[in-house]
């Protein structure tokens, strides 16, 4: 059985580097354990996502760079159709910056194979030729499936954990790398928005300390100058506000 | 001839065997890595080495240190007088024969101390079995030459009993000798070598600080085999330590995980490391189990792996270790025991992934964001939101750099920091912080074996580090101030990197802060392992408290000896089951000095600490303590003014 792994362009949620999402480990651990030959394939300017997906277990790998913005879809295409793999495991959403998370359909659609979403265990079936397949449903409920091969399926977060990442395997695992040219591919087109991360602001938390408690001292009758001074002071002190500076 | 002229060819008898016995040992030694070992600077320090660094440990236990000399000594002098023996016309003194009886007499008085510490009841830390026995044969030995000696001295008036006590000396001392490399006498020829080959040379450098000799060791990313899966992966020399060992259970005594029923002991893990690397099955071993210890088949052999329920020793075992280094510290023989664990520890994260379920969520968080909680970098400076924090950035300089650390992202670490930050203030300092360019140092993927995203964050941080001018590090976490110090030099960063204790004791010290006496507490200060055992420092944090005025009562385990808190090595994340927690017990201890404050200058033990439930002390760091006081002193100040006032009219 033959069966390749589906690694997207996804990011770091909070560093924003290249970044294996937990979706596509568990999918890298599942085909592991499905056994056969198993690849990971990846098209995008950079290699970081697949060097860790060999360390949750996949042995080799085939990275296509294509440069950033243009559309992986055809690339993918034309290596899946020279490999025919039996199975194709993907992601189920887009966890990146330009990624939207419908490319397992536009394969499907491309390669004239069924696409089964949010499978949480594969085995081999019983007949030759087939394979079984557990989809999630709602409310916990599963569904097993018996499908002929070839198939693309897409995970579900509630699939076995992937197994732990592990140095030495993502520096033994090796990656064949093919430059694909962009000319004749669909390019997207640089967003004119800016896009920033979601950052909240530090809240400012009233000072504790023993110091304030001395300082209490009642003012009866204070001038309005005196009153205000010693508003602004406190102020000041606690680092409410700044007026010196 | 007289039974006695037998003596001096038992001697030669006895150095034989045991010189084929431990040759076998030597080949076993043979099998691990190669290591680099300056044999003259070594065999030239071995006399101070063995007189002074291996005295004052063994010296701290008086029953062995007085046990120790008279059966060393005794057995060494009465060997080397009796091949003196072989010399006809000594042989045929009288003075000669008294001499040598006299040597056994120190002998067996040192085997009547021996066995006072084994009968009638050892004590709970020695190991039984084979080392139970090892008096007898010791006495059997002794007892035999020293009555075989002394008839000669007399003129030989009774040469059948001569026989027999020659016959109990054989006995004995050749029993000793087929033991040399398999029982407990191995621990003397192994241990002088280790002493020579110490895989560490620089601890006994006294002039040197104490963390150069603490850091671990890196290893090359791009070898085959990244940490040890089988007694050949440790270096020979480490091999040989793990021979060494006297079983005197210190170590395990002074073990937290032990005392909180997790399944370590640092001399058990030691003997089956020593066990494992000769082969076969489980060798029999007299020391008490690991506390609920978890089944192995223990089959051991030199190229067999070693951590796995298949082989010599559990996973939870080396999971347990905080690497506080009390073990190390306690050791009479010198053996690196967290050196072992880390190496152990080194294979199953970077070659198997195999670290436990809770450890594997801040080593992933680490590979995605460089930090082990998952938070972004630039909001680390956050807790200091209307505080003055002044950003370096690259070409910027500043005196001092304070290095915020993890402490900056938890609620009770920024308490601390916030003190810390508002004393620098108060005191002038010129200070700075590197903002989102600080990622965290990389301590707890390196304890948890992570090497690659240590070396990473080592080198990204000693890239930051270089873009910025400043003269001194001051950090308030010991765990990154060891990092900093004595690991980053590996990776071309050397720096001068301060504790906050130290810090501020100098701030008091040149009267930049003057804190005014807190009197009427009496407080208890807790060593951080990676301040006191692993950087020496014990001194300043209590200077700068006794400048407080406060009443400082000191923990029966404290300065280089004292308990960690359990928060170290990235124990709190493997979390490994016991019967109790290590906060717990140490928290006890702070109890029992009657303590209303513990003193803590380390945000793992503020956190471990204050992690204990109940009526407990309340947990401060040296540094809310000074702020406090410098509080005190600037409202005390105004009091003492409106004082003057209200006596004026009178």
């Amino acid at each position: 059985m033959k069966t390749v792994v589906l690694v997207s362009g996804a990011r770091h949620p909070v560093s924003r580097r290249p970044a294996l999402t937990r979706l596509e480990a568990q999918a890298a651990s599942l085909a592991a354990k499905l056994g056969g030959t198993v690849r990971g394939l990846h098209a995008g300017p950079s290699d970081d996502q697949l060097r860790e997906a060999l360390g949750h277990g996949l042995g080799e790998a085939d990275w296509l760079e294509i440069e950033d913005r243009v559309d992986p879809v055809p690339a993918l295409i034309d290596h899946l159709k020279a490999a025919a793999p039996d199975i194709v495991i993907a992601g189920r959403r887009g966890e990146g910056t330009g990624d939207t998370g419908l490319v397992p359909y536009a394969l499907a659609e491309a390669l004239d194979m069924p696409i089964i979403a949010d499978v949480v265990g594969v085995s081999p079936g019983a007949g030759s030729g087939t394979v079984s397949i557990e989809q999630a449903l709602k409310k916990g409920a599963r569904r097993r499936l018996v499908v002929q091969l070839p198939v693309l399926v897409t995970i579900h977060p509630l699939a076995p954990p992937p197994s732990p990442f592990a140095f030495a395997a993502a520096r033994r695992g090796t990656i064949r790398h093919e430059r694909i040219e962009a000319t004749g591919l669909p390019t997207a087109k640089p967003s004119p928005f800016v896009e920033r991360p979601y950052r909240a602001r530090p809240k400012m938390m009233r000072q504790a300390g023993a110091g304030q408690a001395g300082e209490k001292a009642v003012l009866v009758g204070p001038t309005p100058e005196e009153a205000a001074e010693r508003i602004l002071a406190f102020l000041e002190d606690n680092g409410i506000r700044r007026y010196s500076a | 001839m007289t039974p006695a002229a037998f003596l001096p060819y038992l001697i030669l008898a006895m150095v034989v065997l045991a010189g084929l016995r431990l040759g076998q040992r030597v080949m076993l030694w043979r099998g691990g890595r190669a290591a680099h070992v300056d044999w003259m600077a070594g065999l030239k320090a071995l006399p101070k080495r063995y007189l002074v660094d291996v005295h004052q440990v063994v010296d701290r236990d008086k029953s062995a240190s007085r046990m120790h000399v008279p059966v060393a000594g005794g057995l060494v002098l009465a060997s080397g007088l009796l091949v003196l023996g072989l010399v006809p016309a000594l042989a045929a003194s009288r003075l000669y024969w008294t001499l040598v009886t006299l040597a056994f007499l120190v002998m067996v008085a040192g085997v009547v101390l021996v066995a006072r510490r084994r009968y009638p009841q050892p004590m709970a830390r020695l190991s039984v079995g084979r080392w139970q026995r090892f008096p007898i044969y010791l006495a059997a030995f002794g007892l035999g030459g020293l009555v075989t000696a002394g008839l000669a001295a007399i003129g030989n008036p009774l040469p059948a009993l001569s026989f027999v006590t020659l016959v109990i000396a054989a006995g004995g001392g050749l029993k000793l000798a087929f033991d040399a490399a398999s029982g407990p006498i191995r621990h003397a020829l192994a241990g002088a070598t280790h002493l020579v080959a110490h895989p560490r040379p620089n601890r006994f450098d006294h002039d040197e600080a104490k963390g150069r000799s603490t850091g671990l060791q890196s290893i090359d990313l791009n070898a085959e085999t990244l940490g040890a899966k089988t007694p050949s992966d440790f270096a020979w020399n480490r091999l040989l330590a793990f021979d060494a060992c006297v079983q005197c259970g210190r170590c395990e005594a002074a073990c937290p995980a032990f005392a909180a029923g997790q399944p370590l002991s640092p001399k058990h893990l030691i003997a089956d490391l020593a066990a494992a690397s000769s082969g076969g099955h489980h060798r029999p071993y007299g020391g008490h189990a690991y506390p609920n210890e978890r089944p192995v088949a223990g089959e051991g052999g030199l190229h067999a792996k070693v951590i796995s329920p298949d082989g010599m020793i559990h996973p939870d075992t080396i999971w347990s270790c905080t690497t506080c280094r009390a073990c190390v510290e306690e050791c009479p023989m010198m053996i690196e025991h967290v050196d072992a664990i880390v190496e152990l520890r080194r294979f199953q994260t970077l070659e198997l992934g195999a670290v436990p379920l809770k450890a594997e969520e801040p080593l992933s968080h680490y590979r995605g964001c460089d930090e082990p909680n998952g938070r972004a970098l630039a909001e680390r400076t956050d807790f200091a939101a209307g505080l003055r924090l002044p950003v370096l950035k690259p070409g910027e300089r500043a005196d001092v750099l304070l290095w915020l650390g993890q402490a900056a992202y938890d609620l009770r670490g920024q308490r601390t920091l916030r003190a810390l930050i508002q004393c620098l203030q108060a005191a002038g300092v010129d200070y700075a912080v590197l903002g989102e360019d600080e990622r965290d140092c990389g301590d707890l993927a390196r304890r948890l074996g992570d090497e690659a995203t240590f070396q990473r964050l080592a080198r990204e941080n000693i890239a930051a580090l270089g873009s910025v001018t400043f003269n001194r590090i001051l950090t308030a976490d010991p765990h990154a101030l060891h990092v900093l110090r004595n690991e980053y030099p590996a990776f071309g960063g050397t720096y001068d990197v301060v504790h906050h204790t130290a810090f501020l004791a100098e701030m008091v010290a040149a009267g930049q802060l003057t804190p005014q006496a807190l009197s009427g507490r009496a407080i208890t200060y807790h060593d951080p392992c990676y301040l006191g055992r692993y950087n020496g420092e014990t001194e300043a944090p209590r200077a700068l408290l006794d400048a407080l005025g406060l009443e400082r009562r000191e923990m029966a385990r404290s300065g280089k000896r004292s308990m960690c808190c359990g928060g170290g090595g990235g124990a709190p994340s493997a979390d490994i089951p016991g019967d109790t927690r290590i906060p717990d017990i140490r928290m006890g201890q702070a109890k029992e000095t009657g303590a209303t404050t513990v003193a803590v200058a380390c945000p793992q033990c503020t956190a471990m600490l204050e992690g204990v439930t109940g009526e407990r002390p309340e947990v401060k760091d040296v540094a809310e303590l000074l702020w406090e006081a410098v509080q005190a002193s600037a409202t005390a100040a105004p009091r003492d003014s409106r004082k003057a006032k209200e006596l004026e009219p009178a």
